[in-house]
């Protein structure tokens, strides 16, 4: 009896706790989210308070639109976005399909050398890539972003397909084999079926990373019609220092895509990392 | 039976096997293994990005260490490395205390890794705003009397460095907490249990039992986050200080994009910078892959 209401008095205590720390971790995007419904002279003078339910400023967000461009911006991250995670993909799966179930000479050492790039962070590289990319006339363009970003997850998601693919058991691909399954119907049928959690989990977490990436974008994109929108986000924030509400609704929209994304697929994130698979 | 009895079979699948990884080593070679090897030679030139490129031998080297902010760079990043084990202690503590699983605990757990889905950029500003001078933090501190310890947090180094250790403390200790709990769902419950009927407190499971059962995955997330210390806290970095006051809370990363925009380029000395961060990030790798032995576990 004695150890039961312990017990519940405890569980009573963590959940407490818990919810403490989901307060700390929600305050700061609540606080962004009210105070971007203020207007300047309402926000300075009570940073904390509620909003006024009677005037509430939807014009920060009209501004955004109109005037900033956002669905602009938006369009482009969006196009940077899905064209590095469907490359990632592609070439991912079948490098990752050669690696863990097709024989071939030198296999385990390629595997190793591009497993070891995966560190190197793209600050080493970035100047020489810049400077590449101008000689060929890449800089300011999508492609230019796309291909940094093929560089710096492809070793990545080789890593943790490879490991995926692993577990495909052979017979099935001999059996596929002797229907008559060939190299691609083996890959459609066979490995993306029996990888799905680990190719989730690459769609997902890569369209997070590149969704929220300032560095890559910041230096190969400097043409305004092209920038992604924490580029734009980072020149809003030091453009209009006088108008911090107007700020705060840059920033709501620019959260709002990446929250969505976790909201609906949270589940295969936090397996991910669980596991240990990414950072 | 007839596919396998071909003789050429076993050839296919290696040329089929060649030809997949062909994309893939391709990009590589062009978009990370020709860089490195460019940033390396060019460490040792004078090179401005056009024409000049002159061999100079050690010289960048020699500026870098005698020469240049380099020693502030290398004490900024270790101040930031005091988040580390922040993250860590806490992180582990989060993770035990969702290990309980009470209600609700798989909400909580989600919100718990919500800090990492926020662009680092989002993040920073928030903590730029709350930390100006007539910001959020100094009113509610003047509010609740204790003006004297409101400050121009992001004018002078220590507080400034403060500020960032508490933000990537804030934002990592989600990542830790989730990392921990990963190592812990591969413990045998029943431990835990006979470590409850002995009667042990909170604090003696979650050290003395706890910890040495999940030390691997707890040293894992600490190189993980030693390296990402070094190489992903540009945009915190950016959004918050600006590197600033003065070279006060740059890191070598920042200190490379820094030089990259500077008018009189001189890439050669940014390239010996990227080249001693490169060593830097290899050395973390090489004590991460000799301690967890991940590769191995993998295959």
């Amino acid at each position: 009896m004695l150890t039961r209401v312990n017990r519940s008095v405890s569980q009573m205590l963590i959940f407490f706790t818990l919810v403490v720390l989901s307060i700390s971790n929600l305050y700061p995007l609540l606080f962004m989210f009210l105070n971007s419904l203020k207007n300047r002279p309402a926000y300075l003078k009570s940073p904390f308070s509620l909003p006024d339910l009677g005037q509430l400023a939807f014009s920060n967000y009209a501004t955004m639109i109109s005037q900033f461009k956002i669905l602009n911006l938006f369009k482009n991250t969006l196009i940077i976005s899905v064209s590095t995670i469907f490359f990632l993909l592609i070439f991912g799966i079948i490098a990752s399909y050669a690696f863990a179930k097709l024989k071939f000479r030198g296999r385990e050492v390629i595997y190793l050398i591009i497993i070891s790039s995966m560190f190197v962070p793209v600050q080493v590289t970035i100047i020489p890539i810049y400077m590449l990319f101008s000689k060929i006339h890449l800089v300011n363009t999508y492609w230019a972003v796309v291909l940094t970003y093929l560089g710096m997850f492809l070793s990545e998601t080789i890593l943790l397909l490879t490991s995926a693919f692993r577990g495909v058991p052979d017979e099935m691909i001999e059996a596929a084999e002797l229907d008559g399954a060939g190299y691609f119907d083996i890959l459609r049928y066979v490995m993306v079926p029996m990888g799905r959690p680990a190719i989730a989990l690459c769609l997902i977490y890569y369209f997070i990373v590149t969704w929220n990436d300032l560095f890559t974008p910041m230096i190969l994109l400097t043409d305004m019609d092209l920038r992604t929108v924490m580029v734009a986000l980072a020149s809003l924030m030091s453009r209009y220092t006088g108008d911090p509400t107007l700020q705060f609704a840059g920033l709501v929209l620019a959260a709002v895509p990446a929250i969505l994304v976790y909201a609906v697929f949270q589940n295969y994130i936090i397996k991910g990392i669980g596991e240990g698979s990414t950072r | 039976m007839k596919a396998l009895a071909r003789p050429n079979f076993r050839r296919t699948k290696a040329v089929h096997g060649i030809l997949s990884i062909l994309p893939t080593l391709a990009i590589l070679l062009f978009i990370r293994f020709y860089p490195i090897g460019e940033a390396i030679y060019r460490s040792f030139t004078d090179w401005n990005g056009l024409y000049r490129n002159n061999w100079v031998g050690l010289l960048n080297y020699i500026n870098i260490f005698t020469n240049s902010p380099f020693w502030t760079l290398l004490r900024n990043s270790f101040v930031l490395l005091i988040s580390v084990p922040l993250q860590i202690l806490i992180g582990l503590l989060v993770a035990v205390l969702l290990y309980e699983e009470v209600s609700g605990w798989r909400f909580f757990r989600a919100i718990v890794y919500v800090p990492q889905i926020i662009s680092a950029v989002i993040i920073g500003y928030l903590f730029r705003i709350a930390f100006g001078l007539d910001g959020p933090v100094n009113q509610f501190l003047r509010n609740i009397g204790a003006a004297f310890i409101a400050n121009e947090w992001l004018g002078n180094s220590a507080t400034a460095l403060f500020v960032l250790v508490f933000c990537l403390t804030w934002f990592s200790i989600g990542w830790q907490a989730i990392v921990i709990l990963g190592g812990m769902s591969r413990l045998s419950p029943s431990v835990l249990e006979a470590a409850n009927l002995d009667g042990a407190n909170f604090w003696q499971r979650t050290f003395l039992v706890i910890v040495p059962m999940v030390a691997r995955t707890i040293e894992y997330g600490a190189i993980m986050s030693i390296v990402w210390t070094f190489t992903g806290t540009f945009a915190f970095i950016y959004s918050i200080t600006y590197g600033g006051p003065g070279y006060e809370t740059s890191t070598i990363d920042y200190m490379i994009y820094t030089k990259f925009y500077q008018a009189s380029a001189n890439y050669g000395f940014a390239t010996a910078l990227a080249v001693i961060l490169l060593i830097i990030i290899l050395g973390l790798t090489y004590a991460e892959m000799t301690y967890t032995n991940k590769v191995s576990e993998w295959e």
